[in-house]
């Protein structure tokens, strides 16, 4: 199964297709803590949770932690794991340090809530893009069969920077353990913004989301190059966009 | 980064856009890019069509590719930011304090319990 937007009568840029493809195939291939056929298990439940009548109750009610019940769900994944995927696709601007430490304390590692944050914003990413130019959302490939890597670097710390642990750049001068990590040094350089350490824990996946994210949006080098612009819209225009949605998503970050 | 951009390009921007103020804003075209976010972000087809179809006739098709990858981008970077918990760079609080303040963005952080400037955090281990 691969990605294709050759239906719709406009051009969409090689670039894009191609990151989408290498998403896709990511989604479907085993990952850091989990199996293709979860990580596929997740992505089928990224795509059912906006139908949960549990998170649209919780959407309309002046705090989303006075309403209980179950959530509607594919009935494949844990309880704990629906909870953490609807939370984080139906209402991510209201999830608190609290309700973080119930992820950990319900018995989700934190190195695989980091990698079900990633698999969440690749299926969001794309399908935001499809639902944006109007053409239906991909199928989900085939899993790829094969054993996760579970190998936990050992250069993210928690600093009490952010919920989770995260690499800093200086972590990863001198000699590294893994090859996530030596890809990640090679990549990162210098110092760097917190969005791209934020999956910094499970390296493969902060490493290829931002490989989606740059293709997308901007590469580093020219996000502050005002003087060029390298889209087809401007970086005016490029950044009322991405604030309006920010705004919308109650994202303060 | 759209104030960033705003003083490079020696422009005024009408940042309170981000808020949904009506207009462009003195940003080209930024009042239908506000309409095209919200309506991708909404649940009224018929109105994102509508959009759609302002955006490639007054912008073309290269430009309607550019800001959909905008919106899809962004609509999971806030996902990633909420989920994982990551404060704003110690540098962006200090240049932003006073847009945060005046478009009342602080509120975002305060609703998830969290102080906004990351500065006012004791508990950071600052490298």
């Amino acid at each position: 199964m691969t990605i294709s937007y050759a239906q719709p009568p406009f051009a969409v840029r090689a670039d894009i297709v191609a990151a989408h493809q290498q998403a896709w195939s990511r989604l479907a291939h085993p990952g850091t803590w989990f199996s293709g056929a979860a990580r596929l298990a997740i992505a089928a439940e990224v795509r059912h949770a906006p139908q949960c009548a549990l998170c649209l109750r919780r959407k309309q009610a002046l705090s989303p932690y006075g309403v209980d019940g179950g959530h509607d769900n594919l009935g494949v994944l844990p309880a704990r794991v629906v909870e953490q995927i609807h939370r984080i696709v139906t209402d991510p601007g209201r999830l608190t340090r609290t309700w973080f430490d119930g992820v950990t304390a319900s018995g989700t590692p934190d190195t695989e809530y980091v990698e079900i944050v990633g698999v969440v914003a690749t299926v969001v990413s794309i399908d935001t893009f499809c639902r944006a130019l109007g053409v239906l959302p991909h199928a989900l490939p085939a899993p790829i069969s094969g054993e996760p890597l579970r190998r936990r670097p050992r250069t993210a710390h928690q600093r009490g920077e952010a919920w989770v642990p995260m690499i800093h750049p200086k972590d990863l001068e001198g000699e590294l353990e893994t090859p996530e990590e030596q890809k990640l040094a090679t990549y990162w350089g210098g110092v760097l913004a917190n969005i791209r350490r934020a999956l910094s824990l499970v390296p493969e996946e902060a490493y290829a989301w931002f490989q989606l994210v740059e293709t997308q949006y901007l590469p580093g080098r020219w996000m502050r190059d005002f003087a060029n612009e390298y889209r087809a819209i401007t970086h005016a225009q490029i950044e009322l966009i991405a604030g309006r949605v920010s705004v919308l998503n109650q994202c303060f970050y | 980064m759209l104030r960033e951009s705003s003083r490079a390009k020696g422009e005024s921007y009408d940042l309170s856009l981000l808020t949904g103020t009506k207009g462009d804003g003195n940003i080209p075209h930024g009042a239908l890019l506000v309409v095209f976010a919200e309506a991708v972000l909404g649940d009224d087809d018929r109105r994102l069509q509508e959009v759609q179809a302002a955006i490639r006739d007054q912008m073309g098709d290269a430009a309607f590719v550019d800001a959909a990858a905008i919106v899809a981008t962004f609509n999971a970077i806030d996902r990633v930011a909420d989920a994982t918990g990551i404060p704003i760079e110690d540098g962006k609080a200090a240049s932003t304090a006073d847009v945060r303040a005046a478009l009342g963005i602080n509120a975002f952080a305060e609703q998830r319990g969290e102080i906004a400037d990351p500065r006012e955090r004791p508990s950071v281990e600052r490298i």
